[in-house]
C-alpha cells in the first residue's frame, strides 16, 4: 500500500530529490542545452559542444545573397589584391572598371587552408572593364590581383552580387 | 499437487512470459530513440512545413511518436499509475488524463492560444513533482489529506494538453484540413499513451510481487519528483535566456 512517511523521511527524500537535480542540471543539462556552464565541467565533459550552433546554421546566416560596391585603388607600379571568402559551388557576378586605363589582372582562388602556396586562375588579361561571373570551384578566398605600370594611381571600381564573405584588401 | 500449488505454478509461468515481453518491449523500444525528446525532430519538421490538406496517418503517427518519445508525460503518467492497483481505477486515471489534455490540445491550437512553451513545460515538469511528493504520502503527512488525486491528473492533464499545443503551434499549420489533422493527431496521442502505459503497467505489477518494489517505491518516487525538478529548472533557463 501507498505509505505515508514520517516527516524526517519526507524532508529526506525532498532534500535527495533537489539536491540530485541541482547537480544534474548544473553539471550537465544546462551546459549540454544552453551553453550556460558555471562549474567548467560542461566544457571538461565536451557537452558544451552540444548548444553551440552547427556549421552550417552558420554558414547560412553569413552566405546570404550580398551586394556590395567598392573603390580599390591600385597605387603606382604596384599590385594588389581584392579577395572574397565563398564556400564551394557559390557563385558571385561582378563587373569593375577603371577610368579607363587598362590594368593587367589575374582573377583566381586559393583553397581553403592551403600552404603551399597554390591557386587557380579564372580569367588573366589586360583591360580597362569587365563584366563577368564565376562559380567557386572550392571554399577559399577568391578575386584580383590588379597590377598597375603606370606612373599614377588608377582606382578600379567594383561591383559585386554574390554569396560570399568580403575579405578586402591584401597587398 | 492441491490447488494452490496448480495456481502459484500458473501465475508465475505467467509472470515468467510477462517479463520476456518486457524485456522485448525495453529493447524494441530503444531502438527508435533518434528523435529529440522534445520539440520535433528534423524529419518530422520538415513534412510539418511542407504537407498540406487532410494527413490523418500521417499526423497520428507524429502524435504517437511524440508521446512515446516524450519523457515529461511517462513520468507523470508512471508516478499517476505507480499506486493503483485495479484496472477500473487505471481506466479512470488515465480517462482523467486523456479528457484533459484532448481538450487544451485541441482548444489550444484552434483558437491559437498563445502560451509560452517553457512556462508550460516548466508546468509539467511541476505535475510529476507533485505526483511523486503525493505518493510519498507527502500531502497527507503535512495538509493532513491528499488533494483530490483525479482531479489534479484532470487539471495537470490540460497543462500536458497545452504543452502538446504549443509544440504543433510553432508549425503555423495550415487552416485547410486543420481540425481532422488534430484529431488525428490527439488519437495518436492516446494511442501512444497507450501503447507506453501497457510496458509501464507490465514492468509496475510485475516489481509489485516483489519485496523490493516495497524497499525501492520510496526511492523511486524520490527520483520522480527528482525529474521533475530537472524539467523545471530546464525549461525555466530557457525561459529566462530566450
Amino acid at each position: 500500500m501507498q505509505p505515508t512517511l514520517s516527516i524526517k523521511a519526507l524532508m529526506k527524500a525532498i532534500t535527495i530529490a533537489l539536491v540530485c537535480a541541482a547537480l544534474a542540471l548544473i553539471i550537465i543539462i544546462l551546459p549540454a542545452e544552453y551553453n550556460i556552464d558555471p562549474t567548467g565541467f560542461g566544457a571538461k565533459l565536451g557537452l558544451t559542444a552540444l548548444a553551440k550552433p552547427t556549421i552550417n546554421s552558420v554558414a547560412d546566416i553569413e552566405f546570404k545573397q550580398l551586394s556590395d560596391n567598392f573603390d580599390v585603388i591600385v597605387p603606382a607600379g604596384r599590385g594588389v589584391e581584392f579577395k572574397f571568402s565563398m564556400q564551394q559551388f557559390k557563385k558571385m557576378k561582378y563587373e569593375w572598371q577603371t577610368n579607363g586605363e587598362p590594368l593587367y589582372f589575374d582573377l583566381h582562388g586559393e583553397p581553403e587552408g592551403d600552404t603551399t602556396g597554390y591557386f587557380e586562375s579564372y580569367a588573366i588579361a589586360t583591360l580597362s572593364k569587365m563584366t563577368g561571373s564565376f562559380t567557386a570551384p572550392f571554399s577559399g578566398a577568391h578575386g584580383w590581383y590588379w597590377k598597375n605600370t603606370s606612373v599614377s594611381p588608377i582606382t578600379v571600381q567594383l561591383k559585386v552580387n554574390g554569396e560570399y564573405v568580403i575579405i578586402g584588401l591584401k597587398q | 499437487m492441491n490447488l494452490s500449488t496448480i495456481y502459484l505454478s500458473v501465475t508465475r509461468k505467467f509472470y515468467r512470459i510477462l517479463f520476456s515481453i518486457f524485456a522485448l518491449g525495453i529493447i524494441l523500444g530503444l531502438i527508435p530513440f533518434e528523435a529529440a525528446a522534445h520539440g520535433v525532430d528534423e524529419k518530422t519538421r520538415n513534412f510539418l512545413l511542407n504537407n498540406t490538406g487532410v494527413q490523418f496517418i500521417a499526423f497520428m503517427y507524429i502524435g504517437a511518436k511524440h508521446m512515446i518519445t516524450g519523457y515529461d508525460h511517462l513520468l507523470f503518467l508512471v508516478g499517476v499509475i505507480f499506486f493503483l492497483y485495479k484496472s477500473s481505477d487505471i481506466l479512470l486515471y488515465v480517462s482523467m488524463f486523456a479528457l484533459g489534455h484532448s481538450s487544451t490540445l485541441l482548444l489550444g491550437v484552434l483558437l491559437d492560444l498563445q502560451v509560452n512553451a517553457y512556462l508550460v513545460d516548466a508546468i509539467i515538469g511541476f505535475s510529476v513533482v507533485y505526483k511523486g511528493f503525493d505518493n510519498l504520502g507527502g500531502f497527507k503527512r503535512i495538509l493532513g489529506y491528499s488533494p483530490n488525486p483525479k482531479r489534479a491528473v484532470f487539471i495537470f492533464g490540460l497543462f500536458h494538453g497545452l504543452g502538446l499545443a504549443t509544440k504543433l503551434q510553432e508549425f503555423q499549420l495550415p487552416q485547410d484540413g486543420l481540425f481532422i489533422n488534430l484529431v488525428a493527431f490527439n488519437l495518436g496521442v492516446e494511442l501512444g499513451q497507450i501503447s507506453v502505459l501497457i510496458f509501464i503497467l507490465i514492468a509496475i505489477s510485475f516489481w509489485r510481487q516483489h519485496y523490493s518494489f516495497k524497499l525501492f517505491s520510496t526511492t523511486t518516487n524520490t527520483l520522480l519528483m527528482s525529474s521533475g525538478l530537472m524539467l523545471i529548472g530546464f525549461q525555466l533557463t530557457g525561459y529566462f535566456t530566450n
